[in-house]
Parts: structure tokens; sequence; C-alpha cells
């Protein structure tokens, strides 16, 4: 089976806004979490969030947005923009400097880009409002290009002219899981010989909000408490946005262009609770039969896994689920196995959560390390029977398992492996 | 109202046919809708909506064409003249031109339908065009192309005297091509052994095209047409030739109207080679006359199929307004 390798990386997250901050910000389990001025308000009951720094999107009009010096982007681009557009124009960048490609490798009919964002809730309220106060006809033309969900595969395939396959993801919070692991099975299958798989979200008020209208958002004021993965005091998860980018390529690309992968990705698998439409199953059993089906795929037994990215956002129900998944699949090496949530510095970037955080463990499969659980001091008792490292250990984990869950049951789970 | 496309935006305001008193919240909401623009176009537009004076319309839509242009290709709309071209010059896309329409809409308070839009293709006809919504008066035919077949059905002029290869008209100007083959029978002897086009001839030629726009391009009468026969040269003046053209060269031709009034039209002309200037005629001036239209004026849509119906149909002119050619 041809063998598919991560390249190249691009991040605008709340922890850093190149690798080499979030690889720092990992190994430190420094935190991205600030008290959110929109959310200081008498009737908003959450008041943190996982905030990007250096870019201000705070205006609908995107000329109005400031972002660092070193990226340049015409009007004529950023006018069809959401935040989410603009986060991932720019890790975008960063992954094509990183993977060093040159403008025909990213353009051309065997090069395609998956993405996935929950469009912009900001823009279409903006837009809305809009219209129904001075009439459609007084509405930007570009409103719809850059609200509804698919705004960030609209932009993204245009200004940086992809020629091969692409299109968006839309499973809420395993959606750039989704992407990723389809962008693997078309490199497998030959379809495409080099992917772009983008995760990205506004994070703002609009896009943060209404989850506590589901109860699901941390109502802690402390930012140093509010993201508590596992934790028995943990009281729901806090809201990102951002932006990650992964570039995937077949080995033969790889080794054309003499570059060193950060990660190989061995496989993946999927699986739905079928259960409810907000709530994990209680036994997580989607949770395991999609690590079931991604350990199968990647040929690799539970015991060989050195590390497991959870999916744990740090609600309630959620992260009881994934342990208890967990122990199912694992069995006698479940005590051994090491578990963290890097949600606990981040915070839970949504639909952009699965890419970012492959890309994490992409990060930690190159530098040797297992980020450590931040903010975790007493394991919930129902979470309990996993290896919970409370500080980032300095070793190699050979193996990596990432999970993912969004809405409606639907679980990814990936397999990635180091490259010597 | 004059034209019937603007009354079927039902959702946007109508024209006023005075101006509305203008409010300190209507200068703070005009200020914010122009932030990204020069002061000079704010001012402007501030004139024009507590005045309605049209004379200030053209300040206005070019400081919002700007604010829309790439900064590195503003420079271009500095001294622009009206026939600096909106995608080929500006890199304005449809996209950007909607942009600009929904902004030019807010500003000067007026609807345009996206039907009026497909014909503006330079500066000068987003001038004409907004300033003819603003009076009222229909609006003017946009650039059209004239391909030689056509030429040759309307010109009183005739091969082998006929030196216009193609042409465009508008109702500002008139742009045409005549490539120098060498078999024109006056090059045997003009001059010996080295054939170069006459000097006079390069006039005649630009007269030609000062001919053609008389015919598809000048403001009429109501019930009126140009008629070709009853157009000649009476003058010219300030004509200067700066390069020698031979067989090969292709003659890039413009002219321009100063002035109309019947029965004279005067022009100012212009003759490039690539990027060379070949010649300049200051003024030329004919004299023309009206004769009663044949049928019903053409609708301005019936422009854009002038390649496929012919000469017939387009012989006779839709009205255009006066003030479109006077201001050029």
């Amino acid at each position: 089976m041809p063998r598919v390798f991560i390249t190249g990386l691009g991040f605008v997250t709340s922890i850093g806004n190149d690798a080499a901050t979030v690889t720092r910000h990992l190994r430190e389990l420094r935190h991205g979490f600030e008290v959110y001025p929109p959310f200081q308000q008498p009737d908003i009951p959450c008041k943190v969030a996982g905030t990007i720094k250096e870019f201000n999107t705070d205006s609908p009009d995107p000329e109005d947005w400031t972002f660092p010096a070193r990226y340049r982007i015409k009007r004529e681009l950023l006018r069809s923009m959401a935040p989410n557009g603009l986060y991932a124009h720019c890790a975008l960048l960063q992954a094509l400097e990183d993977a060093r490609l040159t403008d025909a490798d990213i353009s051309n009919p065997h090069t395609g880009l998956y993405a996935a964002s929950g469009g912009s809730p900001f823009l279409t309220h903006h837009h809305h409002d809009r219209l129904l106060k001075v009439g459609v006809m007084r509405c930007s033309p570009l409103g719809i290009v850059a609200s509804i969900v698919g705004t960030l595969n609209f932009n993204l395939v245009a200004a940086f002219k992809i020629q091969g396959a692409s299109c968006g993801f839309s499973s809420a919070c395993a959606s750039s899981a989704h992407a990723l692991g389809y962008a693997f099975d078309d490199l497998v299958l030959g379809r495409q010989r080099r992917m772009f798989i983008v995760g990205a979200e506004d994070g703002n008020l609009d896009a943060i909000l209404p989850f506590a209208g589901m109860r699901t958002l941390s109502l802690q004021t402390d930012p140093n408490l509010a993201s508590r993965p596992f934790d028995v005091a943990r009281d729901g998860f806090v809201g990102t946005g951002g932006a990650t980018v992964l570039v995937l390529e077949l080995e033969e690309e790889a080794a054309r262009r003499g570059v060193r992968p950060y990660a190989e990705i061995l496989g993946w698998g999927q699986a739905s609770d079928g259960y409810n439409v907000a709530i994990s199953h209680p036994e997580g059993n989607g949770s395991a039969a999609a690590m079931r089906h991604a350990l199968q795929a990647s040929r690799v037994a539970p015991a060989e896994i050195g590390y497991v990215n959870a999916h744990a956002t740090s609600t309630l129900i959620g992260d009881i689920s994934e342990a208890r998944a967990l122990r199912a699949v694992f069995g006698e090496a479940a005590p051994r196995l090491a578990v963290s949530s890097t949600k606990a510095l981040t915070g839970h970037g949504l639909s952009l959560a699965g890419a970012m955080e492959s890309a994490f463990c992409a990060l930690a499969l190159r530098d040797g390390f297992i980020p450590g659980n931040a903010h975790l001091r007493n394991v919930d008792p129902e979470c309990g029977g996993l290896l919970f490292p409370r500080t980032t250990e300095d070793r190699p984990a050979g193996l990596v398992l990432k999970n993912s869950s969004g809405f409606g049951g639907a679980n990814v789970a990936m397999v990635f492996k180091h490259v010597a | 109202m004059p034209d019937a496309v603007s009354t079927s935006s039902s959702a946007v305001k109508p024209l006023p046919t005075t101006p509305k008193p203008f409010a300190p919240e209507d200068e703070v909401s005009l200020r914010e809708a122009l932030k990204r623009c020069s002061p000079s176009t704010f001012e402007a537009a501030v004139q024009f909506r507590k005045t309605g004076n049209a004379e200030h319309v053209p300040a206005v839509v070019i400081g919002v064409i700007e604010r829309f242009v790439e900064p590195d290709l503003r420079i271009r709309l500095k001294d622009a003249d009206d026939d600096l071209r909106l995608i080929e010059d500006l890199g304005i896309d449809s996209l950007t031109m909607m942009e600009i329409v929904i902004l030019v809409e807010d500003v000067l308070q007026m609807s345009i339908n996206n039907e009026e839009l497909r014909n503006l293709r330079t500066v000068g006809d987003v001038k004409t065009f907004i300033d003819c919504k603003i009076r009222g008066l229909p609006l003017p035919r946009p650039t059209r192309f004239i391909p030689i077949e056509h030429i040759g059905a309307v010109m009183p002029i005739q091969p082998p005297f006929l030196f216009l290869n193609e042409a465009s008209v508008s109702s500002l100007a008139a742009n045409g091509k005549y490539k120098i083959t060498g078999q024109e029978f006056f090059l045997q002897g003009h001059f010996k052994d080295n054939p170069v086009m006459p000097a006079s001839i390069m006039l005649e030629a630009l007269g030609q095209l000062a001919v053609l726009y008389l015919l598809e391009g000048a403001p009429t009468e109501p019930g009126k047409m140009v008629s070709a026969q009853m157009i000649f040269f009476t003058g010219c003046e300030g004509v200067r030739a700066h390069r020698v053209c031979k067989p090969g060269d292709i003659l890039s031709l413009s002219i321009k109207p100063k002035r109309m009034k019947m029965p004279l039209a005067t022009f100012e002309g212009s003759i490039r080679v690539g990027q060379e200037k070949a010649v300049i005629a200051e003024e030329i001036t004919l004299t023309y006359g009206f004769v009663e239209a044949a049928s019903a004026p053409v609708p301005i849509n019936g422009a854009e199929h002038l390649g496929a119906t012919g000469a017939a149909q387009n012989a006779v002119p839709a009205p255009t307004p006066l003030r479109a050619a006077v201001t050029a």
C-alpha cells in the first residue's frame, strides 16, 4: 500500500501562530485562554475563550482587520473571507513554506484541498441583518461565499489556484478529522499525490456562545481552571478558533523533493454512535468502534500505541464516554496507555479540532515528546484506568492514536507513526 | 422616470426629483460609507446630496472606483482619460463592479439595475451612465465594436479610399485601426522606391473615423438621424506629423468630439503606431445634417447584437443624450 506522510504544517491557534511557538507551548503546557471581552456581559454566563493573538477580526468588514505584516493579502482576496478564512489563508501560507512547495507543486490536477469550518455565524448574522435593514440589493455580493459552510474551500481553492480534488466536510467537531481521513484515502487510492487539509473556525462570540445554550461551555472565570479534561471538577469546554493546515504527500513525492516528514499516517477508521443528536454514547460505543477500525486498517495492535491524543473536551459526559471507549479497546494495555487532551491548552476548536490536534501529534512525533495533561488535578474516577501524564514527557511515542468526535455521534480515529 | 429599467428594482429608493434635506445623521452615514475614499470624494458626495448638482457626480464616481482599485494601479486613475478600461487597465472584475455600484447607489441615493452594468467598459462609460441616471436622461449607447463589413455598409466613403479596418464607437469617442498594406495605389508614387503613408491621407483617416462617429455614436434629435450624404470636411487646425509611417505599420486612430453645434462638429484626433505618436490634429471640423429617421428608435439593448443583425437595423440610431457628447 502506498505510504502517506505529513510534510508541512501551519498554525494560527490560541497557543501560537507558528510551529515553533506551538511546540514550545505544548511542551511547557502553556494555555491560550483569556477572559474574552465580548463575553463580559451580565447575560452571558461563560467568560473565557482560547483567543487568537496578533490578529483582530472583530469587524465584519475584512478591510478593518489587522494581522501580522508578514502576510500580504490583497483586498480582492480578503473581501470574500470570514475570520476563519483569514486564519486558514495564513496557516496555509505557513504550511506551503514549511513543506517547501513550489507554485507548480501547489497548482496542478494531482494536488487537492479538503477543508472544514462551521462557516461564519458572525458574517451570516451581519449580512442577514443588513439584508433586512437596507434590502438585498445593497448587500455585499460576496456575503454568501464569505459566510456559508464551505467558505474555506471556496476561498482557498481560488486564492491558491488549487486544481485537484476540493470539498468541505461537515461533521461538526469531527469535520477536519474526516477531511484528513478522506484525503489519506485519496492518496492511497492514487487519486491525488498531495493534499492540503485545513481546519478553521472564527472562534468569536457568534461561533462559541450558542454552545452555552446546550449548557456545554465552562462557566469558569479563571482562565487557568476553565479547561480541565478528565478532571473531576471539569464543567464544560472552552471555545476557540484559528486554523491549522497539514500537507499530506505520497512517499515518492516527499522523497523526490527531499523533505523530512513530520510523521506517517498509517490509517484511519470511523464509526457512528447511532444514539443521540448531541450526547455521546454513554459507553463510547461509536468511538471504540472507530478506534478498532483505525487500528485494524493500520495493522497495529492496541498495545503498540504509545500515546493517545484524546478528543476529550472537558464536558461531563463526553470525557467519560471516551475513557470508557479507550478502556474497552485497550483492555489490559489501558493502565499503561498515555492519554492526554491538548484541549486543556487550546480549548475546543470545533471543526478545527481534528486537524489542529493531528498536527500536534505530528509535532510530538517529530520532536519525541508526549504532551501532558494541563490543569488535571484529580482524575474523575469514571475516567480512571488510564495513564494521564501530568507533565510533558520527553520520550518518543512511536505510534499515536488521535480521536475525534462530532454531533450525531460521528467518531473518527487516526493512527500516526514516527518517521526515523 | 424616463428609463423603464430603474423602476424594476422596487427594493431601493427611487431617484429623488428634488434633493431631500441632508440631515446631520445622513452626513455621519455618508462619512462611514466613504471612509476608505479620499476626503475630496466625501466632500463631492456631501455637495451632491445637499444641492443635487450633478457637477459633483464625476468626482464621487472616480473616488469610489479608486477605492476599489488595487493600490499599485491607482496611479492610472490620476489624470485618467475617459478611455481608461475598467477590466484591462484597472483590474476590476464583475464582482468589484458590483461593489462599486452598491457604494455609488448608497452614496448618491439612486438605484442601478444589473442589466445596465453590462455595457460599462470604461471610466467614461461609468461617468456618463451615472450622470444620465442622476439627470433622468436616457442611457447612452455603450462602446460598440464595429467590424469592417458594417463600416463599409454605413460609410459614404468606400474602398479604395476607406482607411479603417475596424472601429469602436461610444457616445464619447471613436477608436479605429488601419494597417498599411503597401498595396495602397498612392504608395506607388509616394515616394519613388520609398513607400510612405502621406500625412494628408492619415488626416483623411481621422476624418473618416469622425464620419463614423457622426453616423454611429453622435447624439441626434428625436426622430432624426445623421445623413451620410450630408457630411463634409470644413477645416483642420494644429496638425503635426511626428513619425514616418510605412507598410506594415498599424495605425491606431482615435477621435473625440470637442464641440457639436449643428451644422458643425469639431473633433480632436490622434494617431499612434504602438506607443509612438504619429499624428496629432488639434481640431478637425466636419459639417453634417439630419434627416428624418425611417422607423422607431432601436432599443439600447439592440446594440449588443450589432454584428449579427447588420446595418439595416442599426442605421437608425437610438436617441442619446446631448450631455454625454458635449462634456467630452
